[in-house]
């Protein structure tokens, strides 16, 4: 799986980053200001892989973070990690090259992953159709419940008539004054002395055969009435379930905004009651799915009752349904599947990531990741292949001795990885040992801990004495040595302001480390530093700024390569610094179109012919020193923040050079406009637009007939290109050279060219 | 000093008859691939309705020429008057064949114009013309036309060759550019382009000068442009073929036993 792409909602100063496209070849760059929310996209993915947030991730309206992270998979690869998926889903899984993985944070700050995109989309569509089968199932309950409701009654009431036709029977004056018989309709009031006793014995018996009817009727309604029962029952406990969490959920948001005003951790261990209220939380939170389960299952249960099933059969029916309309599968099952293989998100920051001068052997086994340099030295350790019994070594002449054999193959490595990432020779000298306190560390006395030392030219000094370059990229090639463990699964190294305090020299080395490993590694890095920007590959560029730039409460905005015309200058300040001001540079235009061409002649034929035909549009000619600079012109444009496109001709070197602008400035390209114009054929070059009879009156001033196109024509003769197209742009400037002069052939040549100018707008 | 071996003595004292002869069959055998050079007009059949080609050599070698090709999108007819006849006539029409098909086969979506515009540039190319006065004058007259088969139109342009068109019996002509395929005396210009739209039962005619040009027994007078195209009009309502034997028997009649001065060609043709 190789990330492609990211999505960062609600975490720090980022409301929602929208989808953000890594760079194709692997290095990703994020520039912008401080505090401008750059190291917020790094925790954001570093937290997507490790679940795990803190308070201050938090926005003030306390919405809980969701990461989502687009990976690459070969086509038909979810299919094969994907048990038995269903016909449908195996349809969808089998046809997608990309997976999207989102991670929610919910109210106690755990976190579940679920897949997302297509194929979420696909579930919910299940699920809601679930949903809406038991909807039907509950509106026909309440019809039988309310049906059984009115049996009830009626047998009431014809049992208390029963009774009062009894008791009138016996004291002879009977009266059915006021009474109902079944059926609603109201009887005719008898006086008592016109009501005979067979008359009431009739009575009686009718009476008593309408009884035995509704009984019998509610006796058949028996088990709907007690899956009824249950119904009430499992929906009030799941409402109760839902108050409690409900009650639950304010809690903890009142105790997040509490501690967040206190600067404090809301985690703390030691208050037990706020432990007692996460730990009623998360039972709550599986109570609750719990009771939804067994209401879902009911209901579903109750739905073939109704139709007259017994317990046993609706029970097997359920299950046969809740397979027809529930996939297996869900958001959060698959989600955890395909989670397993996700890259690893390492981030190498200073505090963690650097080589300490030394570190407690304690805090190494219990994993206190609070401690400096923690993570180097456990990278030093997993590099050295050593665990804590290697420690435990009783003898110490060859605890010692193994060390230094350690320290030479370290050293020799390191000094491998120098020369081929850097090119250069190393000197230095890479040593740990083993120490124990003494006496004077009061509580720690006797307790081991690890000493660094890095020796140059027999000068021993701790990590922190050497030039931070050193001790970076020493740091750098422990993580990087220590990553190649994970196997089979790839690392995304997100590396936070790796040129800080370097000298310019050094941060060039950073670039080319990162080039070396980037087959390997992807590698999402920010920084301040031009020199951490390669000029002709700003295409890696990921612009991060505020949407008010004077308002560190604003919300964090990503700008793609190409929309960095949106930047403001500050945020643009690394770019410019390696390219210098774009005032400088005539020519450029940031309120027009920079349309970059070959090179200054076809600048000459393309202004000439701007001019010949009195095109006034926003469009500037910006020409390259050749077309192997066309890149580097776009970086620059990019770095500006210019409106840019690039016009090449049908030759090989172009046709070439237009794959990879698409495969990389253009990568992320969503406007409709095309931005790389090719010529058609038969245009080699520029000067290929006039007719050859036109070439040769204005252009070579000779008769001679020619019989290649024009640019090869140059190129055979070895015509200096550039001086006669400047001479010719001079005799159009100076009136010399009009529109009229050319035939009917350059003329339409001409005018394909203005289209094209006029299709930047 | 001897100037000639025994062998060179009797090489020159060959009879002179014997050596006419072989000339004259080296010519024929000439005759004979300058015709095979000529594409075939029968590609046209089922792209046009009818054609004739009325082909009238002064001697054994032409310097005119027909051309006919098809690519199925396009069809291209033309007429080609070399300068001079005979033998250099013939040279010059074998290189105006060989441009033509290299044209047209190169693939590029062409107009009749261009044609005429990029067969000059090869023209001048291969005859080293520069604009200097050692320059060789040599050139070709041709009226071209180039038909679209998958529309009503057709495009016409002449280098000093027009294009009579008859339609409904009245005779159009579009005049050729005063212009020939070689270096022009003052300053190459683009030919013009003429486009054409064409109605079924229109006829078309491309020509070379020499019907016009042959002077007459009876009156020692040009046939001219004017009997020509009053000729033309006349066989209307005429099929192709019985145009062409009006035609030839015309030319013949005029002619008499005078010597034909030019080589003749006439392409006729009806969409």
């Amino acid at each position: 799986m190789k990330l492609t792409a990211f999505r960062i909602r609600n975490f720090r100063s980022i409301v929602d980053s929208g989808w953000q496209n890594l760079s194709p070849d692997n290095i990703t760059c994020l520039i912008g200001q401080n505090e401008s929310g750059k190291t917020s996209v790094l925790e954001g993915l570093k937290d997507f892989f490790t679940g795990i947030i803190s308070e201050d991730i938090l926005r003030s309206d306390l919405s809980l973070p969701e990461v989502s992270c687009r990976f690459f998979v070969p086509q038909g690869w979810l299919l094969k990690v994907t048990e038995n998926p269903g016909p449908e889903l195996k349809e969808l899984l089998s046809g997608l090259n990309h997976v999207e993985l989102t991670r929610k944070w919910i109210a106690d700050l755990s976190s579940v992953v679920n897949v997302s995109g297509e194929i979420s989309q696909y579930l919910d569509s299940l699920e809601d159709a679930w949903k809406l089968y038991l909807g039907n199932v509950v509106i026909k309950l309440e019809e039988e419940l309310s049906f059984i409701e009115l049996l009830e009654s009626e047998i009431l009431r014809i049992t208390e008539e029963e009774k009062e036709i009894r008791s009138k029977r016996g004291s002879r004056g009977l009266s059915l004054k006021g009474l109902w018989v079944f059926g609603g309709k109201k009887k005719e009031s008898i006086p008592d002395h016109n009501l005979p006793l067979d008359v009431l014995k009739v009575r009686l018996d009718e009476i008593r055969k309408n009884k035995e009817e509704k009984v019998g009727e509610l006796a058949k309604k028996h088990a709907l009435k007690q899956a009824g029962e249950k119904w009430k029952r499992l929906k009030s406990r799941l409402a109760t379930t839902e108050d409690h969490l409900k009650y639950l959920s304010v809690r903890l948001e009142e105790r997040h905004q509490k501690m967040t005003l206190l600067m404090q951790d809301t985690n703390d261990k030691t208050d037990h009651q706020w432990q007692a209220v996460l730990s009623d939380f998360r039972k709550t939170l599986a109570e609750r799915d719990e009771s939804l389960a067994e209401l879902e299952n009911h209901i579903a249960l109750s739905g073939y009752v109704i139709t007259g099933s017994s317990e046993e059969e609706a029970e097997l029916k359920v299950s046969n349904v809740i397979q027809s309309y529930k996939s297996k599968y869900n958001s959060s099952i698959l989600g955890k599947k395909y989670f397993e293989y996700c890259p690893v998100f390492e981030l190498f920051e200073d505090f963690g990531s650097l080589l300490p001068n030394r570190i407690d052997m304690e805090d190494i086994v219990s994993g206190n990741k609070q401690v400096e340099g923690y993570k180097a030295a456990r990278n030093f350790l997993s590099l050295a292949k050593l665990d804590y019994s290697f420690f435990q070594q009783p003898s110490s002449r060859i605890l010692k001795q193994k060390i230094e054999n350690l320290n030479q193959s370290l050293t020799h490595n390191f000094h491998d990885f120098w020369q081929q990432s850097i090119g250069r020779n190393n000197k230095i000298h890479i040593q740990f040992e083993l120490e124990h306190y003494n006496a004077s560390y009061g509580q720690k006395a006797g307790k081991p801990y690890l000493e660094f030392w890095i020796k140059d030219e027999g000068e021993r000094l701790y990590p922190k004495q050497r030039s931070r370059g050193v001790r970076w990229f020493l740091s750098f090639y422990m993580e990087l040595k220590a990553s190649a463990n994970l196997k089979d699964r790839h690392l995304v190294l997100l590396v936070d302001e790796p040129g800080v305090s370097l000298h310019a020299r050094a941060q060039e080395d950073v670039l080319k480390v990162f080039e070396d490993i980037k087959d390997k590694i992807q590698i999402i890095y920010t920084t301040h530093s031009p020199h951490l920007v390669e000029i002709n590959k700003l295409h890696r560029v990921l612009a991060i700024q505020r949407d008010d730039l004077d308002s560190m409460r604003s919300n964090t905005r990503i700008l793609d390569p190409l929309k960095l015309s949106s930047a403001s200058a500050n945020t643009l300040t690394p770019l410019q610094s390696i390219m210098g001001n774009p005032m400088a540079g005539e020519g450029f235009s940031s309120r027009k179109v920079n349309l970059i061409v070959n090179d200054a002649g076809s600048f000459y034929m393309l202004s000439a012919i701007m001019i010949l035909m009195g095109f006034k549009g926003k469009v500037t000619v910006i020409p390259s020193t050749n077309v192997s600079t066309i890149p580097l012109l776009c970086n620059i444009m990019m770095g500006w923040g210019m409106d840019f496109a690039v016009l090449l001709f049908n030759n090989n070197e172009e046709n070439k050079l237009a794959g990879s602008l698409k495969e990389t400035i253009f990568n992320t390209d969503s406007s409709n406009r095309e931005l790389v114009i090719r010529m058609s054929e038969g245009f080699l070059n520029v000067e290929d637009l006039l007719s050859t009879l036109d070439f040769k009156n204005h252009i070579l001033e000779s008769r001679e007939g020619v019989t290649v196109p024009n640019s090869v024509c140059i190129r055979e003769k070895e015509l200096p290109r550039n001086f006669i197209l400047s001479r010719f742009l001079s005799g159009v400037k100076a009136g010399k050279v009009k529109i009229d002069d050319f035939d009917e052939e350059t003329n339409e040549n001409f005018r394909m060219v203005i289209d094209i100018l006029k299709g930047l707008k | 000093m001897e100037l000639y071996t025994h062998q060179d003595q009797d090489f020159i004292s060959l009879d002179d008859s014997q050596e006419m002869d072989d000339h004259i069959s080296s010519l024929r055998y000439a005759g004979i691939i300058q015709h095979a050079l000529m594409p075939n007009p029968q590609i046209l059949k089922g792209y046009i309705r009818d054609y004739f080609i009325l082909f009238l050599p002064r001697d054994i070698v032409s310097g005119d020429f027909y051309y006919a090709f098809c690519n199925r999108k396009k069809i291209c007819i033309a007429v080609g008057d070399c300068t001079g006849h005979g033998v250099p006539g013939a040279l010059m029409s074998i290189l105006g064949i060989s441009l033509l098909n290299e044209i047209m086969q190169s693939g590029v979506i062409l107009k009749a114009n261009r044609v005429l515009n990029l067969m000059r540039e090869k023209v001048m190319k291969a005859l080293d013309q520069k604009g200097e006065s050692a320059d060789t004058k040599d050139s070709i007259d041709i009226a071209l036309c180039l038909i679209d088969c998958a529309s009503n139109r057709m495009e016409f342009s002449g280098a000093g060759r027009p294009l009579y068109m008859v339609r409904n019996g009245d005779l159009i002509e579009y005049k050729a550019d005063n212009m020939t395929i070689g270096i022009d005396p003052v300053q190459e210009k683009s030919f013009t382009n003429h486009c054409i739209v064409t109605s079924p039962g229109d006829s078309f005619y491309v020509f070379s000068d020499g019907f016009c040009d042959q002077f007459g027994e009876m009156t020692d007078k040009k046939f001219k442009y004017k009997r020509f195209r009053e000729l033309i009009e006349s066989v209307q309502g005429l099929k192709m073929k019985q145009q062409k034997l009006v035609l030839e028997k015309t030319f013949n009649d005029w002619k008499g036993k005078t010597q034909q001065v030019d080589d003749v060609i006439v392409f006729g043709f009806q969409i």
